[in-house]
């Protein structure tokens, strides 16, 4: 009826409308630049692909080039989620602030608490019980102390970790301590400690020392039967024990938080670094033995050559 | 010790009493006992087991898991670092399917020598498929040593009748033996043609001059118009020859429609004279065996050429035949031929065996359509 629009928002809107049906042409159209854009060329012969190689390798460079005149902190020099498991902290370097940034002082419900985890609990917030980091951390030096005094003494040590996030971390745990060093990542088939007969070959079973030494679990709460068979065989038992769960039901338990990967990796890092120290004093006891009996045998060989001589 | 204080503390007992034992010393359990014997045989220390997976109980399946999985990781790393990965989405879809024959899964628990899941069977395959994508990525970009390496790998977990399982459903091709022949099966209504289709040897084209061209030129040689002398070869013209049961063809094919319809093939590729055919064929007619006679033929020359395979389809030669004699029926004469049509009278018996007029019938009269 009006020069002027009766609903001036609808104009807006038809302006918007009639922008984008015009086709975008030209630089300014363009918003961000997508590197993967030369792709859409179709990739035939060999050379296409080394081409593909190079502009990738170019965008690259260019980006690198540029981060020196961004911010300080980049890749090398910040955290990033792969470092609990590729950089274990040594037992003596496990501070109270690495465990809280890995998230191990949380519990589980305050209406789901065990009582006998009350010593090991500082309080609740937020309806969540809160796990006294001032007891977690000398219990897990103390189970460091133990991993490495069994190494030592050339011990099996077995790492239990049956979820698909912990497979990782007990691998790498039990590659820290060679030859003594053994991990479960999926489900512990029932049996393989008191049915060994069963599970193992008679061969396996004369000549291989089946029973293990100690056994830590990252999982307690799933692995009962596991623990169980450890307490019937009389092994010696690690484990993190959340909130939900009664301390007793390892032999050195470990109050902190069983469902966060990070804490886990934590702790299977801290008592595999322990378990290489074991190792590597095991090792040296072993070198100066061998040098005691090498110069027992020398000072001997001396001795009978000076009685010749005398003779 | 309780037993000495017992000893000390009773007086003595009378003759009843005396059964009951009395230790000069005191008792030793016997398993303490070393006295009488021997020294035990010397007992070899036991070693530690050789895989870090052992508690699992399926250390061998483990094993070779793990070792696949960190070929990947590697694989990974190595392609990220020559910016092959991660690949487009695009690039991907355009990449040719793969088309991988893994073992079985009883095969695969063999090697491993573990006991093998199903579960644990999928979860192995596809950690083969994805280095599988990995080494064709590999092999697509050039990079030659890493897509070898992984080739082998690869090679190791596939079948060895590989080509046999991917080809399965499809036509076999047609072997030659030694001498280059064909061996083809045709079959027609009842009849089977073994057909052996041989290519014919042409001999030495024989080079000639042309015939005007005198021997010696005569006098009026240059007013008489020499033709260009190209020398033309003279192809020889070769016949196809073709025995069936060891008969010459006219021998066995009397008929001229049944001698067409077995050459007809020959004919429709232009290659009357290029192949001699022997060929036995079994069972049926003359119908039958001619047409089992051109199907196989018609294969014979389908592998010998396969340009002319096109249109030998579209001439429906290299089809079989499906049509069969119909099956006679029950109630009819033959497939469809009804006896004659009849009004019989219906009746029906009594308890008695007697019909509504009182005739008696030991057996229901013939009726033909029964």
């Amino acid at each position: 009826m009006s020069s002027q629009p009766l609903r001036h928002w609808l104009a807006a809107a038809t302006r918007c409308r009639r922008q984008a049906l015009r086709p975008a042409t030209g630089l300014g159209q363009v918003r961000c630049i997508n590197f993967t854009a030369g792709a859409e060329v179709p990739l035939e012969t060999v050379d296409d692909w080394t081409q593909f190689q190079l502009d990738r390798a170019d965008f690259k460079t260019l980006v690198q080039t540029f981060s020196e005149f961004g911010s300080t902190q980049n890749r090398e020099n910040t955290f990033q989620p792969h470092h609990p498991l590729h950089r274990p902290v040594a037992p003596s370097q496990a501070t109270i602030s690495a465990l809280l940034a890995s998230g191990a002082h949380f519990g589980h419900s305050k209406s789901l608490m065990n009582t006998n985890f009350t010593p090991y609990a500082y309080g609740v917030r937020a309806g969540i019980t809160v796990i006294d980091l001032d007891t977690t951390l000398p219990l897990l030096r103390r189970a460091a102390q133990v991993v490495r005094a069994i190494a030592a003494k050339d011990g099996i040590i077995v790492f239990v970790g049956t979820r698909p996030d912990l497979r990782s971390a007990v691998r790498k745990a039990a590659e820290r301590l060679e030859g003594q060093g053994f991990h479960v990542g999926e489900k512990w088939l029932p049996g393989t400690l008191t049915n060994r007969l069963s599970m193992y070959s008679s061969e396996v079973n004369k000549e291989r020392r089946v029973i293990p030494d100690l056994v830590i679990f990252l999982n307690p709460v799933a692995n009962i039967h596991a623990i169980r068979e450890c307490a019937i065989e009389h092994i010696p038992t690690i484990g993190i024990v959340d909130s939900n769960v009664d301390p007793r039901i390892v032999m050195y338990p470990i109050p902190a938080n069983d469902e966060s990967t990070r804490t886990a990796e934590l702790i299977a890092g801290i008592l595999s670094v322990a378990g290489r120290e074991g190792v590597a004093l095991k090792r040296e006891e072993e070198q100066r033995i061998k040098g005691k009996a090498r110069a027992a045998a020398k000072f001997l060989q001396r001795a009978r050559e000076q009685a010749d001589v005398s003779l | 010790m309780f037993n000495l204080l017992r000893l000390h503390a009773r007086p003595a007992t009378s003759a009843l009493q005396t059964a009951r034992r009395c230790y000069a010393t005191a008792f030793v359990p016997p398993a303490s006992l070393t006295e009488g014997m021997t020294s035990p045989l010397p007992v070899k220390p036991k070693v530690k087991p050789d895989s870090p997976t052992f508690y699992t109980a399926r250390a061998g399946y483990f094993d070779g898991l793990t070792a696949l999985e960190d070929a990947i990781t590697d694989t990974r790393r190595a392609l990220t670092a020559l910016q092959l990965l991660p690949l487009p989405q695009s690039v991907r879809k355009a990449l040719p399917p793969l088309q991988p024959v893994w073992h079985t899964k009883d095969t695969l628990a063999g090697h491993l020598s573990a006991i093998v899941t199903t579960s644990k069977y999928r979860r192995y395959i596809r950690v083969l498929d994805q280095l599988n994508e990995y080494r064709q990525i590999a092999e697509i970009a050039g990079v030659v040593e890493l897509a070898e390496n992984l080739a082998d790998i690869i090679t190791s977990f596939e079948r060895e009748n590989k080509e046999a399982v991917l080809a399965h459903g499809k036509k076999k091709p047609v072997q030659f033996d030694e001498y280059g022949r064909s061996y083809t099966l045709g079959r027609r209504k009842e009849s089977t043609a073994r057909v052996w289709v041989i290519p014919v040897k042409t001999p030495e084209a024989a080079v000639s001059q042309s015939a005007l061209q005198t021997e010696s030129p005569g006098e009026l040689s240059h007013f008489i118009p020499q033709p260009l002398t190209i020398p033309t070869k003279i192809l020889p013209v070769t016949t196809t020859n073709i025995i069936v049961n060891n008969a010459p063809f006219i021998e066995y094919f009397p008929q001229l429609t049944d001698r067409e319809r077995a050459i007809l093939p020959l004919k429709i590729a232009g290659l009357l004279g290029a192949y001699n055919v022997f060929a036995i064929v079994r069972g049926g007619g003359t119908t039958g065996q001619s047409g089992a006679l051109s199907l196989g033929i018609a294969k014979g020359l389908a592998a010998h050429v396969p340009e002319v395979a096109a249109i030998l389809a579209k001439a429906k030669l290299l089809r079989r035949d499906p049509r069969m004699v119909e099956r006679k029926k029950t109630g009819l004469a033959k497939s469809h031929k009804a006896g004659v049509h009849l009004r019989l009278p219906r009746f029906t018996l009594d308890n008695e065996g007697k019909t509504k007029a009182g005739l008696e019938y030991e057996n229901k009269p013939n009726d033909s359509r029964e």
